[in-house]
């Protein structure tokens, strides 16, 4: 079970719309079950990065603050571009070659 | 006629927690989603206002009983109590401007860009709940919808041009071409930047100051951690409010728990609005092709990760409880939005050009000037929740140091003190004024741009 940590500025708003996204593009690859996606704040990376196996973000911060791998996840505020970043998330997670 | 206006009022009287799912359904079922989603969606954005409504109802009645306490104990009059963005959301979506502000600020977008007058694209449907606070607000100020609606519209303008005059310093602020921050609250504090750094511009040997705040956010950044913070807040407040030990304890986790739960439910009500803003956003780009240089209008919260913003963010938040007391005439209780402090100088901070002592001191003007229009615009607020029967356990008053303390809010609002023709006139000359203005800027820029490719 791989954990991915959604950040945005306050862990309301943004991330729940990245979120759904990255849930909805992982399920559709068949990762259904195989991970799970919580919210947080950019300020709370620090803390919570540490219990996470990635952190996917809307926001550009100092990536050093983080326990584990960042990628910058805009592109799902945006409505388009979201299938190389997808497919980063999936490489990092899961490898390239495992389903 | 008034059968379409009975039937708006029918359902508003139903109350926010049925009101909006019919709402956001009804939309989404326009927008061509299907009915499923639309009535999930629908279902969601009430389950996060009954959410809300069940926390802020648990911290209204435990903060209430310690500002008593401490008025009691030490003359400390902070009986306002800041309940936060998230509902100062929920409440602007739940009145009758509300009812009516997505499309209404949806037709004024896409009536801008025919016109040429912007160069955004605001896709950032949830942000309109700014637009629909301030409405709200005047709403209830001129006990009429229509001119509360008209208030919407003229913030939404303003805001469009700022995001549109800040764009390319947020482009490259941020590192993202083709996107600017139309937003309601951020893009409030640039022309107090714009002051401040002339201001500063012209003070022989300040001009020059600047100060390095990157590692306060390594230091410090457990401030920035809501339960940290609520719990921390919690417990100073029951000491102060002379409460038991066990009682202190209580309040530290009761109030620690309140401001992780908050984001919760408001990323639920979110969730609920996304399908119809995607909808939206979808139809608004498939239209708009051809147009010059256009902007996608995000959330300023992409550029709140700017370390310099995070920050200043922090510093903060000491400071706005500290000003909260000695600040003679504020009677706000800093709590929920002590989180939102960072989004205050997410455009600031280009416009200070990246300057941390510039960006610092506008920080804390802003700060200040919060306090005060937060604790002035306090009355309406509370009665737009009671409109919205939004629950504030035994809290009578509340406010929000977000929209609750944005000064183009209050500006809007306060307007229509002078009268009711007065502030829709004032309203009315400022957008268009705007308008033309903006629309000559971005002619002036197409032309530019063309006479540079035709003279390669």
């Amino acid at each position: 079970m791989k954990h991915i940590l959604l950040v945005c500025g306050t862990g309301v708003a943004t991330s729940t719309v990245a979120r759904k996204k990255v849930e909805e593009a992982l399920n559709d690859r068949g990762y259904k079950g195989k991970f799970t996606v919580d919210q947080g704040k950019v300020a709370e990376v620090g803390g919570l990065s540490p219990r996470y196996d990635l952190v996917v973000t809307t926001v550009r911060f100092d990536t050093s603050m983080s326990a584990c791998p960042v990628i910058q996840g805009t592109q799902f505020l945006m409505g388009f571009g979201t299938g190389p970043v997808v497919d980063k998330i999936e490489r990092a997670l899961f490898g390239s070659d495992a389903k | 006629m008034s059968y379409i206006l009975g039937f708006f009022s029918y359902i508003q009287g139903l109350g926010a927690t049925v009101m909006m799912p019919i709402i956001i359904c009804i939309l989404g079922c326009i927008m061509g989603a299907s009915f499923g989603k639309s009535l999930r969606a629908g279902l969601t954005v009430g389950v996060g206002f009954v959410g809300l409504n069940l926390v802020i109802g648990l911290m209204g009645s435990s903060l209430g009983a310690a500002v008593g306490a401490m008025s009691t104990r030490f003359g400390l009059s902070l009986s306002i109590i800041d309940v936060g963005w998230p509902s100062a959301a929920a409440i602007a979506f739940a009145t009758q401007v509300g009812t009516f502000i997505i499309p209404v600020c949806l037709l004024t977008n896409i009536v801008l860009l025919f016109l040429r007058a912007t160069q955004t694209v605001d896709v950032d449907i949830w942000n309109y709940w700014h637009f629909a606070f301030t409405g709200s607000l005047v709403a209830i100020l001129t006990k009429s919808v229509g001119i509360g609606i008209l208030a919407a519209i003229v913030n939404e303008v303003i805001v469009l041009v700022i995001g549109d005059v800040t764009g390319p310093d947020m482009e490259k602020v941020l590192d993202m071409p083709g996107v600017s921050i139309p937003h309601g609250y951020s893009g409030a504090f640039v022309p107090i930047a714009f002051v401040v750094n002339f201001v500063i511009d012209h003070i022989p040997g300040l001009k020059d100051v600047d100060v390095n705040l990157e590692s306060i956010q390594k230091k410090f950044g457990v401030l920035g951690e809501p339960i940290i913070v609520g719990t921390i807040i919690g417990i100073i407040l029951g000491l102060i409010a002379g409460d038991t030990v066990a009682q202190t304890l209580q309040l530290g986790v009761t109030l620690g728990g309140v401001l992780v739960l908050i984001p919760k439910m408001a990323s639920l009500l979110m969730e609920g609005l996304m399908p119809v803003s995607e909808a939206a956003g979808g139809f608004i780009q498939k239209h708009m092709k051809g147009f010059g240089k256009m902007y996608i209008g995000l959330d300023s919260a992409v550029g709140v990760g700017n370390p310099l913003t995070l920050a200043i963010g922090l510093i903060l938040v000491p400071l706005a409880i500290l000003f909260a007391v000695i600040l003679p005439g504020n009677h706000v209780l800093p709590f929920t939005d002590l989180a939102v402090l960072p989004y205050i100088t997410v455009m600031v901070i280009p416009v200070c050009k990246g300057n941390g002592f510039r960006s610092l001191i506008t920080g804390i003007i802003c700060l200040i000037a919060t306090l005060y229009i937060a604790t002035d615009l306090s009355p309406l607020i509370t009665v737009a929740a009671k409109q919205a029967s939004f629950d504030m356990g035994t809290a009578t008053a509340i406010s929000s140091m977000c929209d609750g303390g944005n000064p183009l809010t209050w500006l809007l609002v306060r307007l229509y003190n002078l009268g009711n023709v007065a502030g829709m006139g004032i309203g009315i000359a400022l957008a268009v004024f705007l308008i033309i203005w903006n629309k000559k800027r971005i002619a002036k820029i197409a032309k530019e741009v063309e006479s540079e490719t035709a003279a390669q």
